[in-house]
């Protein structure tokens, strides 16, 4: 009976991961950043809680879900950020974001009472793309 | 014997999904303006207390640029990493320094000050350069 739960679990774990080129092929056919902008990366290097995929708000406007082995980026005005992923408790990331700057938010799971939660991380630019290289883009992460 | 270890892992769970926010009040920075400020580097790792039940590691070697004073000491901005202290949220934070002490954090998005939760004695190694 459990194996036939199994391969049938495998697949839904797997359907809920971002699937689309790994940052690696991308990379450099990422466009360059207006003067007058700033880059936020969003991404989510764990599987884990891959059924938890709260929309992503940065300052209350939807940017993205927290989809498991993916990543996004945004592209903003500079000045004061917020970053929220509605789960079972909300935790709220705040930060600046200067002309030209690239920041990294990582949406880590971590498991609440009931259900898991998505918590933003501020990460290192040097962290960040060592995470994301094995990562999948999500091309339009609003769909 | 289980159930009580389940009580105590869910307890702990809630726990960690209600912790209070960090302690802040504004405060004013007077940014530094003429010429870029002098740089602390790191000498020895530091673990800190950031927030109720929360510790960052100040690594060595990291650089932090002074950006203005505070009323409560210098504030330093770190240079090319991330700092942030944590509560209830997550938030951004530069280190206030009264010498080499770290008294507490500056929070550029909320424009306040949080006093150290360890108080105000733990001291950094840093070797300070000026600009």
């Amino acid at each position: 009976m459990r194996a036939r739960f199994a391969p049938v679990l495998l697949v839904l774990l797997l359907s809920a991961c971002a699937t689309g080129p790994k940052y690696t092929e991308v990379a450099s056919t990422i466009p360059s950043l207006m003067s007058s902008q700033g880059r936020i990366y969003f991404y989510r290097p764990s599987a884990l809680g891959a059924a938890v995929q709260p929309e992503i708000k940065l300052n209350g406007e939807k940017v993205g879900t927290a989809k498991p082995h993916g990543f996004y980026f945004v592209d903003r005005a500079p000045g004061n950020c917020e970053v929220t992923a509605a789960t079972e408790t909300e935790k709220k990331l705040t930060f600046t974001l200067e002309p030209r700057q690239e920041r990294y938010v990582r949406l880590k799971i971590q498991m609440g009472l009931f259900v898991g939660r998505i918590v933003p991380e501020l990460v290192d630019k040097a962290e960040a793309e060592d995470e994301l290289k094995t990562l999948s883009f999500i091309a339009d992460p609003l769909k | 014997m289980r159930h009580v270890r389940t009580v105590v892992l869910l307890s702990a769970l809630g726990l960690a999904a209600c912790a209070p926010e960090i302690v802040r009040h504004p405060t004013q920075l007077a940014a530094v303006t003429e010429q870029p400020g002098g740089t602390i580097e790191v000498l020895e790792d530091a673990s800190i207390s950031v927030g109720p039940g929360y510790r960052r590691v100040i690594r060595r070697g990291s650089v932090w640029v002074s950006i203005g004073r505070s009323v409560e000491g210098e504030v330093f901005k770190p240079v090319d990493r991330v700092f942030t202290v944590e509560g209830a949220h997550i938030h951004e934070a530069y280190l206030v320094l009264a010498g080499d002490r770290i008294v507490g954090f500056y929070l550029p998005v909320e424009r306040a000050f949080s006093p150290a939760p360890d108080g105000p004695n733990t001291r950094l190694s840093i070797r300070r350069r000026q600009p």
